[in-house]
């Protein structure tokens, strides 16, 4: 069986610059969210449809079939590397790091029920514990990195690489940068000051060792936003907590303020969408009825009868930084059937049968490559305008 | 050092208060009162109620008090400072015990107040509160020059001592009876003589000061003069905000949230005024309708000690409440009408009748009540607007404006012990977030072509109390759980604004 994950473990300073910037051709993408808005499962499913071919669902159906010029990085073998930062003591004086990698790489597993397994692993297969108001161990951060390429191959510029980047298991740390702007820093050299970490409520209440190391979380991802080309803001639109919904919006708000601020591209990805009724239903109907090709109407959903009440906030940026129409996609990196089950489309088409014996099957994906292909053409946009 | 000298003292100075009591034997002598239906109060009964009254007040603020009382000699039996609510029992005891007796050293009294707030070089920085209800006939060592003859021999002049360089000091004198009659009253000739001396010295020094008199007849006038107060007590679901759990604290806000922006099914809200930050007097004159005190009372475990003698009457009124005695409460309220602000009345009339059962009469009474709050001075209006509020919203059961009202009325009740300048930013974020209210309903009513400009403002102002917000929590990072819980519920509220 080929082993698909490769393990290293390296140590440097928390200080040092990892990499210089990629060249103008590439760009780096930003995901932010709030814990549980699905960051997570987008990489890892996405993954899966750059390095498996795993398809992808288009609801309301495409024009052009879903024919999207996004691509695996078939130069570079892997797909998403996930690495792990951890401080084996916060109160080291040096901060070093200790760093362990995890590669999908861009090739099929023997057994596909396996990788299936651990794609679509929940967070108490993983090992993971609560994560708000700390990252996932209180001394550790993953940065998720996905390469793909944007454009078509064939043309004479060829495609161009791109990474999607996220800090994961750190939604907590990214609620707070964004929604406090008394946080931001203005360089990839700025350090969030212990003075600024105080607009955080009750951070003063706070251990002290997990003060610092939010602070240095805080740090960190101001740099890797400060680089990013553009941000996907990640909204879940089925959050039971009030208090949650409240870190969401503020969130929220707090993207609209950066990204205006930089004049960076802002997409939005209403993440989880299979959780809404009605769009739920279309996206039953599509899996069953292979003839059906949904006229569901995202924007007139967002703004009238979406019950979450973003419509308003919608509103007031549009035409600010993002159009509702263009920029605002609802997608669901693994529709569940709703009853703790993944909604499995066997190699027929058909869904197939959660229980009883395990068949082959693949997950259903809806939109998901929708705000990546949106992000890659607002970037270029953008250069193309300022190079003229 | 620099600090020192920046932050502006006024606000703390003025605070600083002295009572100066007469406790001579006059004092024991009923006061008339013709309008009311009520036996006659001694004066001393009366006034024993304001200092406990006052005594409540500066626990709850944490402003420093001081209390002198005087015959033919001085007495400090709370000398200036804090005053802590557990040690509240035994200054209540201390003063039920003072009997009065003898004659009045009013002037070597006052002498003794101006030694408490004097700082120094900085000379005598407070307010000083008299209430006597006789002429200086007893000062041994103060006297107070007259245009016919100087200070007598072996006194010293009060006016200087009491005024000296740099001071800014607030004198209220509360004289009981008319001085017509030597020994009868007090001698506002005599009375006036001097804070005309006050005022001029003021004037040649080039110092901030104000100096006032009244004289008070009636038992009623007295009452009013000192003790105009809107007392109310607490339901016995209240919940401080910090004992909340986080989730129970966001449905709090989100539910407050709802009542500021649907007005048609929360008419009450507005009704009410935003809260500001409270401006300290600029001077003592009297006014005819002077402000309320607000006061409410946690009714958990019973009625508080000392009612009576903290309210009169209507300390007597809440007591038969709380007892469940709702008859006994109301015949009360009746023979104290003359004696109690009508909008206190009132609103007792509506809670007592609405405790009963008495829905049509409780209403009716709520009804005069608001149009009697609509005559009060802005000091105390928005104060007992939202105890109006409150209990409209309990008696439709809308637990919406409840919970906004409440949180309001609670921030600023427990707010007053914090430092001000927190209090003050804090009822400047909560008057912001209420008005809120006008851009989202603008975004509600505006036509499709409308929608996004009215959006668009309404979020400029959502992103303009969210940026305040977090300066606040950047300065008052550590200004206790009240301060905290405050800006954590508006904070909610915001999001929830949308």
């Amino acid at each position: 069986m080929a082993e698909v994950k490769v393990t290293t473990r390296t140590k440097r300073s928390a200080g040092t610059k990892r990499e210089t910037k990629p060249s103008i051709e590439s760009a780096r993408i930003a995901v932010v969210g709030i814990p549980a808005s699905g960051k997570t499962t987008y990489f890892r499913f996405l993954s899966g449809h750059f390095g498996l071919n795993l398809p992808i669902l288009y609801v309301p159906a495409r024009e052009d079939g879903g024919n999207l010029p996004l691509y695996g990085d078939l130069d570079n073998d892997v797909a998403l590397e996930e690495t792990t930062y951890e401080t084996t003591d916060p109160t080291d004086p040096e901060e070093s790091l200790e760093t362990t990698t995890r590669y999908y790489v861009n090739r099929p597993m023997e057994d596909r029920k396996k990788l299936w397994v651990e794609l679509s692993a929940g967070r108490e297969d993983q090992g993971i514990l609560t994560k708000y108001p700390l990252p996932t161990k209180f001394n550790q951060f993953v940065e998720m990195k996905m390469h793909f390429r944007y454009g078509a191959p064939e043309d004479k510029t060829g495609s161009r690489p791109m990474e999607l980047n996220t800090v994961d298991e750190a939604g907590g740390i990214i609620a707070d940068y964004f929604s406090y702007d008394r946080l931001w820093i203005d360089s990839t050299e700025g350090e969030v000051t212990e003075k600024s970490c105080r607009v955080i409520p009750h951070f003063d209440s706070w251990r002290p060792d997990r003060r610092d190391l939010w602070r240095r979380g805080l740090t960190l991802l101001g740099r890797f936003v400060q680089e990013a080309d553009a941000i996907i803001l990640f909204l879940s639109p089925a959050l039971a907590s009030l208090r949650d919904q409240a870190q969401q919006i503020n969130l929220a708000r707090g993207v609209f303020r950066y990204t205006r601020a930089r004049d960076i591209p802002l997409v939005i990805a209403i993440s989880k969408a299979d959780k809404l009724k009605e769009f739920y239903g279309e996206v039953d109907r599509s899996v069953r009825e292979r003839t059906f090709r949904s006229q569901f109407d995202p924007v007139d959903f967002l703004l009238r009868r979406d019950g979450a009440g973003m419509g308003t906030i919608l509103v007031a940026q549009e035409g600010r930084g993002i159009s509702i129409k263009e920029d605002v996609f609802l997608v669901s990196s693994a529709v569940s059937t709703g009853e703790g089950h993944p909604l499995m489309v066997g190699e027929g088409g058909q869904e197939a049968p959660a229980m009883g014996t395990p068949t082959l099957g693949v997950p259903v994906m809806v939109n998901t490559t929708l705000p990546l292909a949106r992000a890659c053409e607002r970037i270029l946009q953008k250069r193309a305008t300022k190079g003229s | 050092m620099q600090e020192a000298t920046a932050a502006p003292p006024e606000l703390k100075l003025r605070e600083r208060n002295v009572l100066l009591l007469d406790l001579s034997k006059s004092m024991l002598a009923p006061l008339p009162d013709p309008q009311g239906n009520r036996s006659e109060r001694q004066k001393i009964e009366v006034a024993r109620t304001a200092v406990f009254r006052i005594l409540q007040d500066a626990a709850a603020s944490g402003t420093p008090f001081g209390l002198v009382t005087f015959t033919e000699t001085v007495r400090v039996p709370v000398p200036l400072g804090e005053v802590h609510r557990e040690n509240l029992p035994y200054i209540e005891n201390l003063l039920a015990l003072l009997q009065p007796s003898g004659r009045s050293a009013v002037w070597d009294a006052i002498a003794v107040g101006a030694d408490l707030l004097r700082m120094g070089v900085q000379g005598v920085r407070g307010n000083l509160v008299l209430v006597t209800d006789g002429w200086d006939n007893a000062s041994t060592r103060f006297g107070v020059r007259t245009e016919a003859e100087p200070v007598k021999g072996g006194l010293t002049d009060l006016v200087p001592y009491v005024l000296p360089p740099n001071s800014e000091l607030s004198l209220r004198i509360v004289g009981i009876g008319s001085g017509i009659e030597r020994d009868r009253g007090v001698d506002a000739g005599s009375m006036n003589g001097f804070l005309d001396q006050l005022r001029a010295r003021a004037q040649e020094l080039g110092l901030a000061g104000a100096f006032g008199f009244q004289e008070v007849t009636t038992g009623t006038q007295l009452f009013a003069q000192m003790v105009q107060a809107f007392l109310d007590v607490g339901y016995d679901d209240d919940r401080p905000l910090e004992e909340l759990h986080p989730e129970e604290l966001a449905q709090h806000a989100a539910s407050a949230a709802r009542a500021l922006k649907e007005p048609q099914q929360h008419a009450t809200v507005s009704r009410l005024r935003a809260p500001r930050p409270s401006v300290p007097p600029t001077d003592v004159s009297y006014l005819e309708s002077p402000d309320l005190e607000v006061g409410v009372l946690s009714a958990s475990g019973g009625a508080p000690a000392y009612l009576k003698e903290r309210y009169g009457p209507l300390g007597e009124v809440v007591e038969a409440y709380i007892g469940g005695q709702y008859p006994r409460a109301l015949a009360i309220l009746t023979d104290a009408k003359a004696v109690l602000p009508p909008v206190t009345r009132l609103y007792w009339e509506a809670r007592i009748q609405f405790a009963q059962r008495a829905v049509v009469e409780a209403a009716r009474a709520l009804l005069q009540a608001w149009s009697e709050a609509e005559k009060l001075p802005a000091g105390s209006q928005a104060s007992v607007l939202r105890r109006l509020a409150l209990l409209q919203a309990r008696m439709q059961n809308d637990k919406e404006t409840e919970t906004l009202v409440r949180f309001i009325d609670d921030t600023e009740h427990r707010l007053g012990g914090v430092d001000p300048a927190a209090r003050e930013r804090l009822m400047d974020l909560l008057g912001r977030l209420m008005e809120l209210r006008g851009t989202y309903q603008l975004t509600r009513l505006a036509g499709e072509g409308d929608l996004q400009d009215a959006a668009l403002r309404h979020e400029a102002a959502v992103e303009d109390v969210f940026g305040r917000l977090q300066d606040a929590r950047l300065e008052f990072s550590s200004a206790g759980a009240v301060v905290e819980g405050a800006l954590d519920f508006i904070e909610i509220c915001l999001a929830e604004m949308r």
